[in-house]
């Protein structure tokens, strides 16, 4: 069996074994933490130009309530990847509610013009963990390893 | 030779027959047939508001509005009127045309909060016409009887608990004509007309509160869920920025109105908050028609604005008709 296979298999045997284990930190499916949907209620004071808070966490199957209560000029809430947009006057809350059933990362931006800075009134929305940043650290982490085993050779 | 004659009297007929056509134009601007058109660009009060600001107009000239903004969202509309508001959106051309059947002078405002001086934001357009300005003979009735707005005005009788007008008509005691008088309820306020209630012989057998459940069975009965729908819309739109939308002056423009930022905006005036009408002290001693008074002139060293000239006498009585619920249960 050893007598198949080519000696640079040997040559290249850590650099292949660095790259599979990138592959399963960047792809392998997480194991998935069980969570029973649950209501789940914000209050976000809008200002030119922030949002408090700005950053608003559920988790996948969550029903979301946001309350929007602007507190100089008319402002609103335009959520990517929802395709979500309410907005609401000074002295009159506005409310969304919906079920966050697309895990993700992703920003909310008001959606009625407010002033000079109005583009980049942002804030983020986070359904489940942010898989993303542990996968990128974790390749980051991998990437250290082969580059302090390549020095050591 | 005949056409080639025919060819430059053409082209010298071009040459100035058209400045010739342009400068004729120019006597008859397309306003005076059609209407006039009127480029308007909204500002935050802070930065100028509405441009321009002065309109005249005749009596059923057909106003065209291209209306812009040059920040932020704005609303448009024309006080006592039927027409409907519109937005106004930076970058956004909106345009409207308007007729006035009657002489007089109307006020158009902003109708969405666009920063702490929104209610600054108000214009003029004054609409002549062969037919004399007819005057309004009738006076609020806040003006008919000489009510003292800015007087202090604490109710000598406050309820244990909150008035119930449900609870009242389970009392099973029919309510007597004079307090079923719109005109009556008017001019007197909840205090003084518990009072009055608590002297005569029908409410013998009660307890104080259950007078002042009376009291809040007659002011229901003075009202419709119509008038308290439109109260309550009009109170949401305009009102509940400063007084809040529970009533109690916590809105979120009140911490703008702030002694600095009215030593900013104006001299140094006294700073009030806005006034909260959750609080018996002060609502129970005020008669319906020092209200009226209060939301039509404004003032009050709190920077309240006047609301006479925006809304109709319907209106107004349906917005304090609506003040009420924040005291009494109906």
């Amino acid at each position: 069996m050893s007598a198949h296979i080519p000696p640079s298999f040997y040559k290249y045997r850590a650099s292949i074994v660095f790259a599979l284990a990138g592959i399963l930190i960047a792809l392998a499916p997480l194991p998935s933490p069980i969570t029973t949907p649950t209501e789940r209620h914000f209050r976000v004071e809008a200002r030119s130009f922030e949002y408090n808070p700005a950053v608003l966490r559920a988790n996948p199957g969550d029903r979301v309530t946001i309350e929007l209560i602007p507190m100089d000029v008319v402002h609103g809430i335009y959520i990517d990847g929802y395709n979500l947009e309410f907005h609401a006057d000074p002295g009159q809350t506005g409310e969304l509610t919906f079920i966050a059933n697309r895990p993700g990362i992703y920003r909310f931006r008001c959606s009625v013009t407010c002033g000079a800075l109005h583009p980049f009134m942002i804030g983020k929305l986070q359904v489940g963990p942010n898989s993303l940043l542990w996968r990128g650290a974790g390749l980051a982490t991998l990437a250290a390893l082969a580059g302090a085993w390549r020095l050591r050779r | 030779m005949n056409a080639e004659r025919l060819a430059r009297l053409f082209v010298v007929g071009l040459l100035l027959g058209l400045p010739l056509a342009i400068l004729i134009a120019r006597w008859f601007p397309p306003g005076s047939a059609a209407g006039q058109t009127i480029e308007m660009h909204a500002r935050m009060a802070e930065s100028g508001g509405w441009t321009p600001s002065d309109l005249t107009a005749e009596v059923r000239e057909p106003l065209h509005f291209r209306l812009t903004s040059d920040d932020v969202v704005h609303g448009f509309a024309i006080g006592q009127s039927d027409w409907p508001a519109v937005d106004v959106n930076p970058g956004e051309v909106t345009e409207a045309t308007i007729a006035f059947e009657k002489p007089g002078k109307y006020v158009f405002y902003c109708t969405r909060w666009c920063g702490p001086g929104h209610w600054r934001m108000r214009g003029v357009i004054e609409v002549s016409g062969e037919t004399a300005v007819e005057q309004d003979a009738e006076q609020p009735l806040y003006a008919v009887l000489g009510i003292d707005i800015d007087a202090p005005h604490p109710a000598a009788f406050t309820p244990i608990q909150r008035p119930s007008a449900r609870r009242g008509a389970s009392l099973g005691i029919p309510i007597t004509k004079m307090y079923q008088d719109p005109e009556y309820l008017h001019r007197r306020s909840p205090a003084e007309t518990w009072s009055v209630m608590r002297a005569e012989t029908f409410t013998q057998g009660l307890s104080d509160d259950q007078v002042w459940d009376m009291v809040a069975l007659a002011w229901q009965n003075s009202t419709s869920p119509a008038a308290l729908a439109l109260g309550q819309q009009l109170y949401t739109q305009n009102c509940a920025a400063c007084h809040g939308e529970a009533g109690s002056g916590e809105g979120v423009m009140a911490a703008s109105i702030t002694p600095e930022a009215q030593l900013t905006a104006e001299s140094g005036h006294d700073h009030k908050p806005p006034a909260n009408f959750t609080d018996p002290k002060m609502m129970l001693g005020a008669s319906p028609a020092l209200l009226q008074g209060k939301i039509i002139r404004g003032g009050m060293g709190s920077g309240m604005p006047y609301w006479g000239p925006i809304f109709t006498e319907e209106q107004t009585w349906a917005l304090v008709d609506y003040l009420w619920t924040f005291q009494f249960d109906y």
